[in-house]
């Protein structure tokens, strides 16, 4: 099904799209976008090129409760949260922040245990996709290209939007988006000249050039293994790294996480926040001791973790080129670059 | 400007190479290339063949003492510092966290320096407001003199005059939005407590989940641990990925520090921190 | 019923913690709102116990030392002065409202000071009402 909208009618389509469940979109704020809970449909705003954090808060919040105690209770007097499953439009979704769904499936859903607040959450939205604008050059800190992945991939979306001028072509993608454009009144037909567009415009995606050349997972991940001992080489990557965790708080791939008990007066939450292995007590020990004391190993880490270790369990680079790394680091340190480094090693 | 960005990064060339090769230090403290012009990053030089990556840009705006006390004590180091930079440098040594006589200080004097995500100059508005360092070895360039004379201060009348409602309105919708990532305490060049007060867990002094009451505890003990302390750079307003204006809290209370106690941070490397000092002569009136 | 706010004090032990004993012990009436407790000297106070108890629900935060130049310990309230007037400006910049938290220098024999203090203290946080910016809901 192919349908449109003008641009300027946004807070229509938003609007239906808030009766059929919960809407998360793309907002404006002081600092730039993020993705947030829609309560007034003019609040949606598609100008942006992409959000500082990625939407993997929408299905993996940076905080999220799983039991409510009180102090000094029996244990069975505890509440369990239950999962969500209320019906969830996430809207305006780039290609590769679709795809960063799919590698955190990986660890959320298909190792075996399923985390069901991930899974309830996964299973109750609807995915609308957004093309990245295929006429403009790509920021200079992207390269999804590299990872295989276009800049209009309507892959993994129920729906998918691309822009073709003032307007917004959708077209749904799988059953689910089929149902939910159906249901969503007052949006005009797209014509066959709008069909051809979106498919020209997927196409273009698929031949959209962003920086660094296009890689070779295995060979990768081959030579990171090689490269471990090779301490002048993580040192001289790492001599800028402030070891803070901004790099692991914007990535949509990023998925380690803390447990904690916050109690007050008595009553208390046991809670999962995000936690990111470039802090410097993330591998800290119960002995006191630390494996990883110092920043290169930890940045070492980090890209071992994402280009290796897990192209090795899972067969998949755990990166999809979004650049919200570069874009948001301090002192600028460019990771994927870090990675073509080790290559010419 | 008198001396051109390009004449400041050849001068860091040939003093790194020369320092480098005398032996007489063992790394250099400058910046290099980032992944584009706007962005280059902080370069750390351990040979005379790396010299050739020193790069010196208005978008060179990271504070380089930061990196100071990542090296073993004892390490010979030449560091490149603008005018707050060099405010970091003295306060450090003030705080024996590095030795004066291992440093050769690379002052760069310089105005133009500017935030590469919003592109206006970095001044007085949002940072100490000095453009010329206040201790060095060698003077990179000519001190600059002629810039528009503003108190780091200024910039505060606004929200010393909103009522106590209004103040705190503003500062809790800023901290809300604060994600607890740390930069701004990695980006800080005094934050170097191992471990930092946030990360322990007896005592908890507060939550880790980025809301409203471990975002409070976190900031303003933060705020009170940089008190005479913070040589207002900016830097960790500028690493903060949800742009929180952080400098206007530390500016209010490094203004605080200066009329309480007759000193700033970071300009003598005789002075003794103002928290850990006193004289008799401190007036109860501060306590009003 | 009329707001009974909820008020720390942190006394030192050696004057202020002893004036309030003298208060005790001379009978002299005062209201009942102050938590006491005793530290040995106002130097120990972290100023995060100060930010903490206004967000665990303090109303207003009274800390008593020896007076600068008595301190048991010799110098300890003097460095104490100069980081609580640290504190109370930022607790100010950041919005709450000044006369919460306040620093008295109590002595021993003050045991009158120590009433009057706490009795115009208290009737200043009544005035001012719950303090509901810090707290924790």
């Amino acid at each position: 099904m192919l349908k449109k909208t003008a641009i300027h009618q946004l807070s229509d389509l938003t609007s239906a799209l808030m009766g059929k469940g919960t809407l998360v979109a793309p907002v404006r704020e002081d600092a730039g976008f993020n993705f947030r809970e829609i309560s007034d449909a003019k609040q949606v705003d598609l100008n942006f090129h992409n959000t500082i954090i990625s939407p993997k808060s929408v299905f993996f919040p940076q905080t999220e409760d799983f039991i409510r105690y009180r102090t000094g209770r029996p244990l069975q007097e505890a509440e369990t949260v239950e999962p969500e499953g209320k019906p969830l439009i996430l809207f305006g979704v780039r290609p590769c922040d679709v795809k960063s769904f799919e590698i955190m499936d990986i660890h959320f859903s298909c190792t075996g245990a399923v985390d069901p607040y991930w899974q309830a959450r996964r299973e109750a939205a609807t995915l609308i996709g957004y093309a990245f604008d295929v006429a403009a050059p790509a920021e200079p800190e992207e390269f999804y290209q590299t990872l295989g992945i276009g800049a209009a991939d309507p892959e993994g979306s129920d729906i998918f939007m691309v822009r073709r001028g003032d307007d917004l072509i959708l077209k749904s993608i799988t059953g689910k988006g089929e149902a939910l454009l159906a249901g969503i009144e007052g949006l005009a037909g797209a014509s066959a000249d709008d069909g051809k567009f979106f498919d020209d415009t997927v196409a273009a995606g698929r031949n959209f050039k962003t920086r660094f050349t296009c890689v070779d997972a295995k060979a990768i991940t081959k030579k990171l293994e090689d490269l471990f001992h090779n301490t002048d080489f993580w040192e001289k990557a790492s001599n800028a790294c402030l070891s803070c965790g901004v790099c692991t708080f914007a990535c949509p791939t990023c998925y380690c996480f803390d447990i904690c008990d916050e109690t007050l007066f008595g009553r208390g939450t046991r809670r999962r926040v995000w936690d990111a292995c470039m802090f410097t007590d993330f591998t800290l020990e119960a002995s006191g001791h630390n494996p990883r004391t110092k920043v290169y190993q930890r940045l070492r880490q980090k890209i071992g973790h994402k280009y290796s270790y897990h192209v090795r369990k899972y067969g998949v680079i755990s990166c999809v080129g979004c650049g919200r790394c570069t874009r948001h680091c301090p002192v600028g340190i460019d990771i994927f670059s870090i990675v073509e480094e080790a290559m010419k090693a | 400007m008198a001396v051109s960005f390009q004449q400041i990064e050849e001068k860091l060339k040939t003093e790194a190479r020369r320092l480098l090769e005398s032996g007489q230090v063992s790394l250099v403290l400058a910046w290099g290339r980032g992944f584009d012009e706007k962005h280059p990053m902080p370069y750390v030089v351990k040979g005379a063949s790396d010299v050739d990556g020193i790069v010196f840009n208005e978008f060179c705006t990271h504070n380089l003492a930061r990196y100071l006390v990542r090296y073993p004590r004892g390490t010979k180091m030449a560091v490149a510092v603008k005018a707050a930079d060099s405010r970091a440098v003295v306060q450090l040594i003030q705080e024996d966290k590095v030795k004066r006589h291992d440093l050769v200080i690379l002052g760069i004097p310089v105005y133009g320096i500017k935030n590469p995500k919003t592109g206006e100059i970095i001044d007085g508005k949002t940072t100490c407001g000095l453009y010329n360092p206040v201790l060095y070895d060698i003077l990179i360039a000519e001190e600059v003199h002629g810039q528009p004379v503003s108190s780091p201060y200024a910039v505060l009348a606004e929200y010393e005059a909103m009522d106590q409602d209004a103040r705190f309105a503003f500062w809790k919708k800023e901290l809300d939005r604060c994600i607890r990532c740390y930069a701004c305490r990695k980006a800080c060049p005094m934050c170097y407590c191992d471990p930092c007060f946030i990360d322990q867990n007896k005592p908890k002094w507060g939550e880790k989940s980025p809301e409203t009451p471990g975002n409070l505890m976190y900031h303003l003990t933060r705020f009170h641990h940089l008190a005479g302390r913070c040589i207002d750079c900016g830097e960790c307003s500028r690493a903060c990925p949800v742009d929180i204006p952080l400098y206007l809290f530390h500016k209010k209370v490094a203004k605080e520090c200066e009329e309480m106690f007759g000193q700033a941070a970071g300009m003598s490397i005789e002075d003794k921190p103002v928290l850990v000092n006193f004289r008799m002569e401190d007036s109860d009136k501060i306590l009003e | 019923m009329s707001f009974e706010p909820k008020i720390l004090g942190i006394a030192c032990n050696w004057c202020t913690y002893t004036g309030a004993d003298l208060a005790g012990t001379t009978r002299l009436q005062y209201p009942q709102n102050l938590r006491v407790v005793r530290v040995m000297c106002s130097s120990r106070i972290n100023p995060s116990f100060i930010f903490r108890a206004f967000q665990l629900g303090a109303d207003g935060v009274l800390v008593g030392g020896c007076h600068p130049g008595d301190c048991h310990y010799n110098t300890g309230n003097l460095y104490a002065r100069r980081r609580l007037a640290v504190t109370k400006k930022i607790l100010e910049f950041a919005g709450l409202e000044p006369g919460r938290f306040r620093v008295e220098w109590i002595s021993a024999s003050e045991g009158n000071k120590f009433a009057e203090v706490v009795t115009e203290f208290t009737g200043q946080i009544k005035a001012l009402g719950p303090q509901t910016k810090f707290k924790i809901s």
